[in-house]
């Protein structure tokens, strides 16, 4: 006599649930909704538009030990043209205290939508980018890291600076014709986030450098609006094609008005 | 070539030395602690000793040339724990004993086909990981947090301590006294005199230690890129070789992993060059066990106490950081405890 229990589904009741499983899933919508749809303030920026997903690319390492400098590396791979150019940049840190990291602002003498920087991530998160061309496209990428020491946020190391508002800029003293010049920018500066307690106990006043411009022979080409979930002594890395030789200036502006300046020379041969 | 990279090869090849040169030489510190505790031969810590004498010497002297600053480095950070560091020595002393040699020196026998140090390796890898960021790390930290000491403000080293003379003074002094006091018990023993091979081992390594200082401080140097300032160390490393050989995609190369594929592929390439190489595993499940929880304890000791034999023994030491002598002391002790005792483990 078979005394074992019946455990085993009738074939009906098997496609039974497996079509009901099949239709939750649909349901929720890919419950793998991308992270930007998720994120409000990346969802009012992109409004009513269709973003794409595809064309514009965010580097970030999977895994981070100290949140406090993450390199971040946002890119669109396509030629800047005066009619069609990515003309913004936005990053968001989605799980930070402030969430916007920086936003860039580029034209064509850019020559390349690619732009590198260091970011301060209090948890693992996804971090997500929005870029707008001058057409009106719309493009998205996004990226989990984990961070794996978190509350960088109330470290001291996390402000490590010395010499503060004292500029740093590397451009290569000479680049071909039609061929973009990468340039290398680096200013001393805590970027005091208003969020820690300094040795006497009490909360230090944020602090950080607010805005960021570079220009060539007075045109503006590359500006930058920084926040508070950029890391300590602000990197950014981006690119120029000068038509001729001419003058680069660099202008960082402190959200208290103080400013610094550097400047430096490029030869097109 | 940027600093980054060029400093991620200088670290390979300091890798590829120290793994052929540890092949040759048969530097080890457990040999050494074994031969001086129990068989009576005192030539293999004399050539740690050496190694020592040799880091201590050089990196001081680069680092009042200015060209490095170990001040930078975690050795010599604002606190450190009273508590960890000699207790990850312990663990990591005893742990080194219970499986013949520590995780520097797993890799070198991995690289002349012993599979017993695979194992090892594993073990420390994920457990030293497991300390630093995993499982135990919520319990390290905390515990971290409430034995954390200072003496002064200042980088907590043995000169610092004596700061009141100068501390230029004072460094010098310590490193002279230290370096002179080693090289006195290196070389006042005739077996370690005739003993070329070691006193080869010891110079070699020992120079690796500066070597590895500069090529983080002084080759890697970028402004525009900063990268830590470290030297020789296999503990952590161990583990991020591990975990990047798994998530390389979305994870750089450290200094750290250069130098263990370098130990490793110097190891092997002296090993088959020298006709050393063959393959051999466990005789025994208990041996095997014996392995796996010696690599775990050292890889949490490791982590604890920053640093293993060479993290702290050398690199540690050749800052003169305080939080290094108590480790390095606690690797002596928990090797003792292993050797000799109540504790003591059976003779492999």
């Amino acid at each position: 006599m078979d005394l074992s229990p019946r455990l085993t589904l009738s074939r009906r009741a098997a496609l039974r649930l497996g079509a009901s499983g099949v239709a939750s899933l649909a349901l929720t919508g890919g419950a793998f909704a991308q992270a930007w749809e998720r994120f409000e303030p990346a969802r009012k920026l992109i409004g009513d538009a269709k973003p794409s997903p595809d064309g514009l690319t965010l580097e970030l390492p999977l895994v981070s030990e100290d949140g406090s400098s993450v390199q971040l590396t946002v890119s669109a791979n396509r030629p800047m043209t005066d009619g069609d150019y990515v003309q913004s940049i936005h990053l968001f840190a989605t799980r930070n205290p402030s969430p916007e990291i920086a936003s860039f602002e580029l034209t064509p003498r850019a020559g390349r939508a690619n732009v590198m920087t260091r970011v301060r991530l209090n948890e693992s998160q996804a971090v997500i980018a929005v870029a707008r061309t001058s057409k009106g496209e719309v493009l998205v990428a996004s990226r989990d890291v984990r961070v794996t020491q978190s509350g960088c946020l109330v470290r001291a190391d996390t402000y490590e600076s010395t010499g503060e508002m004292q500029p740093r800029v590397r451009v290569p003293a000479k680049v071909s014709a039609g061929a973009p010049a990468e340039i290398l920018t680096l200013i001393n500066h805590p970027m005091e986030t208003g969020l820690r307690e300094g040795a006497d106990g009490k909360i230090l006043p944020q602090r950080i450098v607010r805005s960021f411009e570079a220009t060539l022979d007075g045109e503006s080409f590359f500006k930058a609006t920084l926040y508070r979930s950029l890391a300590a002594n602000p990197y950014l890395r981006f690119y120029a094609v000068p038509a001729k030789s001419g003058k680069l200036a660099f202008k960082w502006t402190e959200d208290t008005g103080r400013t610094a300046e550097a400047s430096a020379s490029i030869a097109v041969g | 070539m940027t600093p980054a990279v060029l400093s991620l090869w200088a670290g390979f090849v300091i890798g590829l030395a120290f793994g052929a040169a540890g092949q040759v030489t048969g530097f080890c510190l457990t040999r050494g602690l074994v031969g001086w505790w129990v068989t009576g031969d005192g030539r293999k810590i004399r050539a740690f000793a050496l190694a020592l004498a040799i880091a201590i010497l050089v990196t001081q002297l680069a680092d009042a040339a200015g060209l490095i600053d170990v001040r930078q480095s975690i050795y010599l950070g604002a606190t450190f724990s009273w508590l960890l560091m000699p207790l990850g020595g312990v663990l990591f002393g005893y742990g080194m004993v219970a499986c013949n040699g520590c995780g520097s020196r797993a890799i070198v026998l991995l690289g002349q086909g012993n599979l017993r140090s695979f194992v090892v390796l594993v073990c420390l890898g994920i457990a030293a990981y497991m300390t630093l960021t995993g499982l135990l790390a919520p319990l390290r930290t905390q515990i971290a947090g409430v034995t954390g000491a200072a003496i002064g403000e200042g980088p907590q080293s043995l000169p610092y301590l004596a700061r009141a003379v100068s501390s230029n003074v004072a460094r010098v002094v310590f490193a002279l006294v230290a370096v002179g006091l080693l090289l006195w018990f290196v070389f006042a023993h005739a077996p370690f005199r005739a003993s070329r091979k070691d006193i080869a081992g010891g110079l070699i390594i020992g120079a690796l230690i500066p070597a590895g200082w500069l090529a983080t401080g002084w080759l890697g140097f970028d402004d525009f890129d900063p990268a830590p300032l470290v030297s020789l160390t296999f503990v952590a490393p161990i583990g991020e070789t591990i975990q990047y050989a798994m998530i390389a995609t979305g994870t750089k190369v450290s200094f750290g992993v250069a130098v263990v594929c370098g130990v490793f592929l110097g190891s092997l390439a002296a090993a088959l060059s020298t006709g050393s190489f063959h393959l051999e595993g466990f005789p025994t499940a208990q041996r095997m066990a014996r392995y796996m929880a010696g690599g775990a304890l050292m890889g949490i000791g490791g982590a604890l106490a920053l640093g293993c034999s060479i993290g702290q023994g050398l690199t540690g030491l050749s800052t003169l950081a305080l939080g290094s002598f108590l480790a390095a002391g606690g690797i002596l002790l928990g090797g003792r405890l292993a050797l000799r005792g109540p504790l003591a483990l059976p003779p492999l």
